[in-house]
């Protein structure tokens, strides 16, 4: 049995970057009902978030729970409509089409969940969960389906032989291996990874990157990597957006950002990380307090409660994101970050 | 004499599938106000130790030792009574998950207040008095109104703040703190990381730190243990370890992180996977997953070989130029 070609339509030159996906502007409020008595409440879970998704690229989302980043791949997706703002893909609106079309896109963006042990059916074998995709997209025959997940299982490290297996008897990387192949069954252009890496341990995170990275460069992915990691992030992404309550407060090139963080939230998440290695160590306190409510934010820059910057200024007025020194960013101060 | 002192310890679980040694022959030993960390991945016994000290091993679980002395006192001829008076007094510990670890049915002030008054028989005003304290000096804001809430109103960085105050409501003098940060996010990491270390130094407590995570040790312990598969593979002061690890698996968990790797696209790894119970490999436990594995690796058990500053459970350590480590 010989392997069909997984991509045939892929371009050959790697040189030219293409935009797959475009978001501008993308919002995303819940209505919270209070009670009889109450009037409804409104979270801002993202609250205007634009970016772009190129071919072979990697963007990688940090924050910290509740930043709203887990929503944003909700919306990417198309799990859940954005309330407002527009997702385009190859230029066309995600959420403008028909029933059929929105399927029809939903084939090319694929997601990857944290928990591969919540993620994967215990009751289905490897075979059939591979499959699956392509039982319901696909008009493929049997003999087809099988050839395609075996073929995929080889190229995510897996052997043949595992097919009839089911999750329970495969280890926490090997699970997530899985999901990356199921996620990659229906040749999507943007794979959505949500804290794929953070359940597994050192050893089997470094093989589950790496394999993304081959994936990624065979296949010409277009990454949208949600992590909290930034030793993580630093590795695999080309560029990187900083979240803090629903907004992005840092957002560009991996090196500019990480050679001279302009907002002093990402210089927290930094200084924050731990090191092994003393000299990349910087002894910074970590900000005051915890995140504020989503319910109820502070007035002007979200951070400016645990900023140790602060200024009367921050508490007055909502800094827009804008660009310096090769970045955007959302800070009234952010050219006197030195 | 230093507090806590285990020689050959194991422990064996009966499983259906028979008998597992989740720790193997290990030695540990904590001073009077030492801060000592256990790193390992999951599966290599660092929780499973800690339980057998604390004495919450349950019933399927086995403990033998040739030697568990806490401040001179043999834990494993003390009755199930004198046990309980010791655990949660003067060996306390902290859990990994703040969010499961505190009952849901009960306020934070009546799950304080419980530990004095079982430990330190105190009266009702004068507990209260002390768990206001006590949530003061873990960090949470307004800790008198703070008493009467319910786990589910506080977030997962106050949870553990709230397990901290617990923990150290007696004054223990053996602190194990099991994950303490592992489900928080890093700014809050820091904050209980650095509450845990003030704590530690103000009250001269021993603290044992056990973490999956390499940079957590690193920050926080002075002398470290390594442990894989149930056995210690190396112990070594903090800031050699990380610099010129000797065990072989040591340099590769070091080499693993995308820390170590920035400029380089791919990360080195460990092929394979910690051995469970029926793939136990005879000899040294890591020979199927080493890069420098030799014939005599996969036929005789290794012991623990001093050498200057720690020990490694090698036939071959790393050198300190060359090797995975250089």
């Amino acid at each position: 049995m010989t392997a069909a070609p997984l991509r045939p339509e892929a371009p050959s030159s790697r040189v030219q970057r293409e935009t797959v996906l475009d978001a501008v502007d993308l919002k995303k409020h819940y209505r919270l009902k209070r009670g009889l008595f109450r009037a409804d409440a409104t979270v801002k879970a993202v609250d205007g978030v634009s970016f772009a998704l190129q071919t072979g690229r990697t963007l990688a989302v940090v924050g910290e729970s509740g930043c709203g980043k887990s929503t944003l791949a909700r919306m990417v997706t198309l799990i859940d409509p954005p309330t407002s703002g527009e997702l385009r893909f190859d230029g066309r609106d995600m959420n403008a089409g028909t029933k059929a079309e929105a399927k029809a896109l939903r084939r090319k963006v694929q997601m990857v969940f944290q928990n591969p042990y919540g993620s994967l059916n215990p009751r289905k074998r490897i075979g059939t969960i591979l499959e699956e995709p392509l039982v319901i997209n696909t008009d493929m025959g049997r003999a087809e389906r099988r050839e395609r997940a075996s073929a995929m299982m080889a190229k995510v490290g897996l052997r043949p032989d595992q097919y009839e297996r089911y999750p329970h008897m495969f280890s926490g990387g090997q699970r997530q291996r899985i999901a990356i192949a199921r996620a990659l069954m229906l040749n999507p252009r943007v794979v959505v990874a949500d804290e794929p890496v953070s359940a597994l341990d050192v050893s089997i995170q470094a093989q589950v990157l790496n394999l993304m990275m081959d994936l990624q460069e065979e296949f010409d992915l277009a990454y949208l990597f949600i992590s909290h990691d930034l030793s993580v992030v630093r590795h695999i992404a080309d560029d990187i957006m900083v979240m803090y309550l629903g907004r992005p407060v840092e957002h560009g090139p991996k090196e500019t950002v990480f050679a001279h963080p302009r907002h002093p939230y990402t210089r927290a998440l930094m200084a924050a990380t731990p090191r092994v290695n003393p000299l990349l160590r910087q002894d910074v306190a970590p900000p005051k307090g915890e995140l504020p409510s989503p319910l109820n934010p502070p007035s002007g820059c979200a951070y400016h409660k645990r900023c140790p910057h602060m200024t009367q200024r921050c508490a007055d007025e909502v800094p827009p994101l804008r660009e310096v020194d090769g970045r955007h960013v959302a800070c009234h101060y952010a050219e006197q970050m030195d | 004499m230093p507090l806590l002192d285990i020689r050959n310890l194991s422990v064996e679980f009966s499983t259906r599938a028979g008998t597992f040694r989740a720790v193997d022959g290990i030695d540990l030993t904590v001073d009077e106000g030492e801060v000592l960390g256990i790193v390992g991945e999951s599966g290599s016994g660092k929780s499973v130790t800690s339980l057998a000290v604390m004495g919450l091993i349950a019933n399927n679980g086995r403990v033998v030792a040739d030697r568990m002395d806490f401040d001179g006192r043999d834990l494993r001829t003390l009755s199930e009574r004198q046990r309980r008076k010791l655990t949660g007094k003067d060996v306390a510990m902290v859990f990994q998950e703040p969010m499961t670890s505190l009952n849901p049915c009960f306020t934070v002030g009546f799950q304080i207040m419980e530990s004095l008054k079982v430990h330190e028989n105190m009266g009702r005003a004068q507990r209260k008095r002390r768990a206001i304290e006590l949530l003061e000096q873990v960090g949470i804001p307004a800790p008198e109104s703070r008493l009467s809430s319910f786990p589910h109103q506080l977030s997962g960085g106050m949870s553990q703040r709230v397990m901290i105050a617990m923990a150290i409501s007696c004054n223990p003098r053996l602190l194990i703190a099991d994950e303490p940060t592992t489900a928080l996010d890093v700014t809050i990491q820091k904050q209980i990381l650095d509450l845990l270390l003030d704590l530690q130094k103000d009250r001269g407590m021993a603290l044992i730190l056990i973490t999956h995570d390499m940079g957590v040790v690193a920050e926080t312990a002075r002398r470290v243990s390594v442990m894989y598969a149930g056995q210690v593979v190396e112990n070594r002061p903090a800031r050699d370890l990380f610099t010129h690890p000797q065990h072989p698996y040591t340099g590769a968990l070091l080499d693993a992180l995308p820390e170590r790797a920035i400029g380089k696209r791919r990360l080195p790894t460990i092929p394979g996977v910690v051995p469970g119970i029926a793939d136990r490999p005879r000899g040294c436990l890591f020979n199927p997953r080493c890069g420098f594995v030799q014939d005599k690796c996969r036929r005789e058990a290794v012991p623990l070989f001093p050498d200057d500053g720690g020990s490694a459970r090698c036939f071959y350590p790393l050198q300190v130029t060359g090797g995975v480590a250089a």
